[in-house]
């Protein structure tokens, strides 16, 4: 038997001989990956529960089991864990980690020790967030996103929780120059920008993101040191600051973090479509490139979301026509996809379904994400329920449901096991009902004026939360499953042969399941593209020990 | 779309048309948009099913540029629409009438209330609504030099006239949003700042305001009333000084009274502390509902030992919120 990554490993310091130690002092790409999704899914399961008990608390109008604060405890721990700590790290962490150095022919990523600190660094991160939440006067109740003057004059540790926000996004700087860096200088030999897999497309797009756009937080930290032990007037009125400014610094950041969520989603949905149409994806220059322009303008529309802050009403049409831009590239590529399908030999395989699942989901969030643009539709919509359906539309229904295809889609990969397919499809269609229960009703309430973050409503909103807790429950039972179905898989599956999907990308071409420590057995030369199908077979096949083409 | 959801008239306000059209200007469209992506892909996940294509039927279709311009140009044109009526009706939102034309009513917003003054009448007086009940100022022979306010906030506007809001919020508050689903908008109240909104109510009715902005505790509860009123029935109330509500009141329960009414920043009710007043819990069980109601109404009347009267206002409520309170105060409900 050779020996695959979970058998040996590179250490940032000596050679222990515990395994515990071993996975703790790893430098490995995949094993980082790995550890990422196990704190991330840690982190995800708490929020999901505390997103029940809300679901719970809204079930009926009035308060039943918690009272105001502990429900504004309730979302802000919610969102700040699903935001801060799992879905910014998200799909890079995990699957840019264990899948584009294999992608891109490469032994690990340029800087394995940095990789270890910076994995370290993000559960420092975690542990400050957490605490920020928990020091003071009881878990903070500000929102996730700690709008001043609300934030300054509660009990609740805002310069923690900026420090907190500091330390990860150092950590995704961090991240970004790596993966940057990895895919600058490590490609294989031959490997073009145009012949990479659109999925380091997609991780390449938001490494830049990372890279420039996290810095923001840094300085609003700054300011708000400034504020809190200077006394300089900035964003509290009561010293003569503008409040208002918060929210532009915290937007110019947490804006293109949300590209920074979807451009790697997008990735696996182009790495997906073509492998289960057994053909060459369609528009690979377009979709490559949109994602790419994505990232630039990402940068410049953060103002939609303060049409109602009394922003100037230039500002707010030339924030809205740039808004506009964005989505132009994104819809393409739903056209992208979709062409990709016509005349292939499509596999219903679990990775797709979930594939084309999120495709019927994102597309309404982006649809209902159109609505809020138009600047007057937004003065009706904005903070209400319509938005909270179209962020969780987006996020949920688009970036992690595209993460849940990635696991279905790698998972053999990462593991050399094999899951039980018909279950795992049960698990999809259980969500995917579950999640349209869940959050649709929840336009219809927010276009009547049901205002976000409100433990207690007014009884006309009764029905719509009531479907939405049916929903929640039915979508949670399925997560649970497919979870379940994984472990299953992972301990008692088949084996999985390095190809079990008839892929094409590189990942796919390695001696053994699971792959060895330092992946492919020799670097391959790349003089092909990455999805070449020839009546549905591979084109480019290889010699896995000299990894020579033999086709 | 015709609804039922008290409080949001799609024909309420001078917005409505326009606002709707917008909307579902937009949602056809992207219906439209939409089935464009999700037909294709469920006629083409059964055309071309695995078990249907033999290896050799597989297309290679990998570009068609009438059809990627084809994908393109819609889009935007549809896009650029969209950007057009948001604008348009971000225009009609933003665009102020003339003060000269309208009624300009002060709004304040702060931890959880909304409070309103009027410019004053011929006679002088000027109508101040809501917040938290204020103390009318007397002077020393028991006159009434300013009168206090109810508490209970309504804004009272006559129908088919120019309502500007010029909105703002302690310096030491939080952001507020000031949201009336059913004229379609809203507006941050921001603490130091001065913002405005306008509107024309076209039916006379009663509509919800609610707070958008999360301001914490009492958020949910952060809620006010437009009372749309004929135009004769408005300057009846508003040139008249006696009465500061002329309608009922738009609480929600007996908790929300509490919170509304003040009570809360002098007395205690789910613990024993002392604030300014006796904490009032268990207080069910010491003393019957008349007791209590009058302990509302005329708190001098009988003052519990180790404190003085003339510190808690007299409160003037309706029979029902005196009755809800009451009961609220007597079983926490
Ligand atoms: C400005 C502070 C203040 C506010 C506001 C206030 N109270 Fe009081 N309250 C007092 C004080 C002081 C006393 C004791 C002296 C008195 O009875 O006048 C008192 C007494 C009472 C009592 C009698 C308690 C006893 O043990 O006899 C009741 C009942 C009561 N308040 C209810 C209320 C309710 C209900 C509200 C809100 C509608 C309210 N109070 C608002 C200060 C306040
Ligand atoms: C299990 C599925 C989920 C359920 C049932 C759920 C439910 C909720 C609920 C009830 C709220 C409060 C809305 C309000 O009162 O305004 C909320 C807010 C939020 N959710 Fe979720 N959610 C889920 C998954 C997610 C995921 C996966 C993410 C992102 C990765 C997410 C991100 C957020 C954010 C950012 C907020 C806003 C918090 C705030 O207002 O500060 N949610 N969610
Ligand atoms: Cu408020």
């Amino acid at each position: 038997m050779s020996k695959s990554y979970f058998d040996e490993t590179h250490c940032a310091i000596g050679h222990p001989k515990s395994t515990f130690m071993q996975w703790m002092l790893t430098i490995d790409h995949k094993r980082i990956g790995i550890m990422y999704a196990a704190v991330m899914f840690t982190f995800f399961f708490v929020a999901v529960f505390t997103a029940l008990a809300m679901r719970i608390e809204l079930f009926a109008p009035g308060g039943q089991y918690m009272d105001g604060d502990t429900f504004n405890q309730a979302f802000t721990l919610h969102g700040v864990i699903m935001i801060f700590l799992f879905i910014i790290p998200g799909i890079p962490a995990v699957f840019g980690n264990i899948v584009m150095p294999l992608m891109i022919g490469a032994k690990d990523v340029s800087f394995p020790r940095l990789n270890w600190f910076t994995f370290w660094l993000y559960i420092a991160g975690c542990c400050i967030a957490l605490a920020s939440l928990f020091i003071g006067e009881g878990v903070a109740d500000t929102g996730w996103t700690f709008y001043a003057p609300y934030s300054l004059n509660t009990g609740t540790n805002v310069i923690m929780a900026l420090v907190a926000a500091f330390v990860l996004g150092m950590a995704s700087i961090l991240t970004g120059l790596n993966f940057l860096v990895t895919i600058h200088r490590l490609r294989a030999p031959g490997m073009t920008f145009f012949k990479m897999p659109l999925f380091v497309w997609g991780i390449y797009a938001t490494a830049w993101i990372q890279l420039l756009a996290t810095p923001v937080v840094g300085i609003t930290l700054i300011l708000a040191i400034m504020e809190k032990y200077f006394g300089i007037g900035i964003f509290d009125p009561a010293k003569g600051g503008d409040p208002v400014l918060f929210q532009h610094l915290f937007w110019i950041y947490s804006h293109p973090a949300v590209y920074l969520m979807i451009l790697p989603a997008f990735g696996i949905m182009s790495e997906i479509i073509p492998t289960f149409s057994r053909k060459e994806i369609f528009g690979y220059r377009t979709i490559a490139l949109s994602s790419a322009s994505i990232a630039g303008i990402g940068y410049l529309v953060w103002g939609h979301h303060l049409y109602t802050s009394g922003m100037s009403d230039i500002a707010k049409t030339v924030f809205s026509f740039l808004t506009f831009f964005v989505a132009i590239p994104t819809g393409v590529k739903f056209y992208d996809w979709v062409a990709t399908m016509y005349k292939g030999k499509i596999v219903l395989s679990t990775p797709m379904i979930w594939a084309l699942g999120t495709i019927i989901t994102f597309a309404i969030g982006g649809i209902t994400g159109i609505t809020i643009t138009m600047i007057g539709l937004d003065i009706h919509l904005q903070d209400t329920y319509y938005t909270v359906a179209h962020f969780h539309y987006a996020i949920l229904g688009g970036v992690v449901f595209l993460m849940f295809a990635g696991m279905h889609y790698w998972f053999p990969l990462v593991t050399g096991k094999m899951y039980n397919e018909t279950k795992a499809k049960i698990a999809f269609y259980l969500q995917f009902v579950g999640f349209n229960l869940l959050w649709f009703p929840m336009f219809i309430a927010g276009y009547y004026g049901m205002p976000r973050r409100y433990f207690d409503y007014l009884p006309e909103f009764e029905i719509y939360h009531q479907i939405s807790f049916f929903g929640a429950l039915i979508f949670i039972a399925g997560l649970i499953y497919m979870f379940w179905v994984f472990f299953k898989g992972w301990t008692k599956g088949e084996a999985a042969t390095p190809n079990p999907w008839n892929a094409t990308t590189l990942e796919w071409h390695l001696p053994t399941s699971p792959p060895p420590l330092e992946n492919h057995s020799k670097v391959p030369y790349v003089d092909f593209d990455p999805y070449e199908y020839h009546q549905g077979e591979p084109v480019v096949k290889f010699n896995y020990e000299t990894m020579q083409r033999i086709d | 779309m015709s609804n039922t959801l008290e409080g949001f008239s799609s024909s309420a306000s001078t917005f409505n048309a326009d606002m709707d059209f917008a909307f579902w200007m937009h949602i056809w469209v992207s219906v439209a948009l939409f089935l464009s992506v999700v037909v294709p892909m469920f006629y083409f996940a059964w055309k071309y099913r695995a078990d249907k294509v033999k290896n050799e039927e597989i297309g290679t279709l990998t570009h068609h540029t009438a059809l990627e311009i084809t994908w393109t140009v819609i889009p935007i044109i549809a896009v650029m629409f969209f950007f057009y009526y948001g604008n348009t009706t971000m225009k009609m939102f933003r665009t102020m009438p003339a003060e000269s034309q309208s009624i300009v009513i002060d709004v304040e917003g702060s931890k959880w209330k909304w409070k309103y003054e009027y410019p004053a009448n011929k006679a002088g007086h000027v109508h101040k609504i809501g917040g938290v009940y204020k103390k009318p100022t007397i002077d020393e022979n028991g006159k009434v030099v300013e009168a206090g306010s109810m508490g209970i906030s309504a804004l009272y506007v006559p129908v088919n006239t120019n309502i500007i809001l010029k909105m703002t919020a302690p310096v030491n508050d939080v952001i507020h949003s000031y949201y009336v689903p059913a004229f379609r908008m809203k507006e941050d109240v921001v603490p130091g700042r001065t913002t405005k909104q306008w509107f024309n109510a076209s039916k006379v009715g009663e509509y919800d305001v609610e707070c958008a902005e999360y301001c914490g505790t009492d958020h949910s509860y952060m809620y006010s009333k437009i009372v749309v009123m004929e135009k004769d029935a408005y300057e009846k109330w508003f040139e008249g000084a006696a009465e500061d509500t002329p309608k009922g009141n738009f609480a929600k329960d007996g908790k929300a009274l509490y919170a509304q009414n003040g009570c809360a920043s002098c007395h205690s009710i789910d613990s024993d502390a002392t604030l300014v007043g006796p904490s009032l819990k268990g207080i069910g069980s010491k003393y019957d509902s008349q007791y209590l109601s009058d302990a509302v109404t005329n708190p001098d009347k009988d003052v519990p030992e180790g404190f003085y009267p003339g510190i808690m206002p007299a409160f003037k409520l309706s029979p029902e919120d005196l009755a809800t309170l009451v009961k609220y105060m007597e079983t926490g409900k």
